[in-house]
């Protein structure tokens, strides 16, 4: 059963990956860090990507609220799986984590673009997220 | 976050405000023990952050077992077989109660969370009594220097998302508005435990949620119209006719008056 250092390490191990984070999206704080951030700033980045993540996962779009039949008030934290952003060197993927007590984190992968195979990350990421948390 | 940028730029009288500085020695020093300030107690083993509590936001037991990730009497299990040797958090997850992940991320929010109320400006002298430990045990301990820079951090981010602080401790109550937009599952949840009685850490507890996520939420509310504070009623006998209105008291009385007042009346 790995912890947050153990599932990063796992992380990094995924070809292309530059550097990776878990993060809270409430508070937008890093509650572990591995590898190069963006603008070099762990926390920073933090901070910055907890905001997409928020919007993304509270999106009424994404969140089917509204819908009356179907109240998602039971339902985990948010709908949303993960978030992908592409840039012109490199992918973003913020992957949420479900837990049974209430907290709102997210996995964090830079990953290079060329050296980076985003549909097995994408895959492995979601394993190591459901793994963070079980036993 | 740009505060954090832009830090180590900065000369060393711009630092970050310096939140207790006793907090600071104790790090220099690798101090262990409990640090009880007015609002919380941090537990500090070889000058790191192991552990930290505060009144105001739930404890890890209620944060693991109001979610179902642990159940009542493996809480008590585990408290009465590791709580004496002070290794609770590591039982929990030998004997397979919590994942080790998820004691970290849980044990890691609680602790910022109660740091962040136990390091509220305060009046009241802080404590530290070498030596305690806090029977949760070592789980992933956090530098001094982190949890200051967290905790301002967070000041300056509630801020940002809504600048009165009035429902962080006041009891609560909806406001007669509509909403113009949907409010998210999180919001609307505590949105509906505001009932003119409770305050933000009595829906923390109530919901098994972080407090400092309750506030973030609060403010967001706040800001959107939803939720305001219950204002202290001024007391009607004050504008009673007949009756003396004093002056307000000040924070700061004028020192210099009040000894030539003494005197005066001594010279009598």
């Amino acid at each position: 059963m790995p912890g947050i250092d153990e599932c990063l390490l796992e992380v990094m191990r995924l070809p292309g990956a530059r550097g990776a984070s878990v993060v809270d999206w409430t508070s937008g704080l890093a509650l572990g860090t591995i590898g190069d951030s963006p603008n070099g700033d762990h926390e920073a980045t933090a901070a910055e990507t907890a905001e997409v993540a928020r919007m993304t996962a509270e999106q009424p779009a994404f969140a089917r609220l509204g819908g009356e039949g179907e109240r998602p008030a039971e339902s985990p934290s948010t709908p949303v799986e993960d978030v992908i952003v592409t840039t012109h060197d490199g992918y973003h993927m913020l992957r949420f984590v479900e837990t049974a007590f209430d907290s709102s984190v997210f996995l964090h992968l830079w990953l290079d673009r060329s050296a980076g195979n985003l549909a097995l990350a994408r895959m492995r990421l979601g394993e190591l997220a459901e793994r963070l948390v079980l036993a | 976050m740009s505060a954090i940028a832009a830090d180590p730029d900065a000369p060393e009288t711009d630092r970050l405000p310096v939140l207790s500085p006793m907090l600071q020695r104790l790090a220099a020093e690798r101090a262990t023990g409990a640090l009880m300030r007015d609002r919380g107690t941090l537990y500090l083993a070889d000058g790191q952050v192991v552990h930290a509590e505060s009144p105001a936001t739930p404890g890890i037991d209620v944060l693991l077992t109001t979610g179902g990730t642990l159940r009542h009497e493996g809480w008590w299990d585990a408290v009465a077989q590791a709580g004496a040797g002070h290794r609770v958090g590591r039982y929990l997850v030998d004997s397979g109660h919590v994942p080790g992940g998820a004691l970290e991320l849980c044990h890691l929010g609680a602790l910022y969370d109660a740091a962040f109320f136990a390091l509220a400006p305060t009046g009241t002298p802080a404590r530290f009594r070498y030596g305690v430990a806090h029977w949760i045990g070592p789980v992933r301990p956090v530098p001094v220097a982190a949890v200051e820079r967290e905790t301002l951090r967070r000041r300056e981010f509630l801020d940002r998302i809504w600048p009165d602080p009035a429902c962080d401790s006041a009891p609560l109550l909806r406001t007669a508005h509509g909403t113009d937009a949907p409010v998210p599952t999180r919001q609307r949840r505590l949105l509906e435990l505001v009932d003119g009685f409770r305050t933000a850490s009595d829906i923390a507890q109530a919901l098994g949620r972080s407090a400092f996520h309750i506030l973030v939420d609060l403010r967001r509310l706040a800001a959107a119209g939803l939720v305001e504070a219950v204002r202290a009623q001024p007391l009607p006998a004050a504008e009673t006719p007949g009756r003396i209105t004093l002056p307000e008291v000040t924070a700061d009385p004028d020192i210099a008056l009040l000894r030539r007042l003494r005197d005066a009346l001594e010279a009598l």
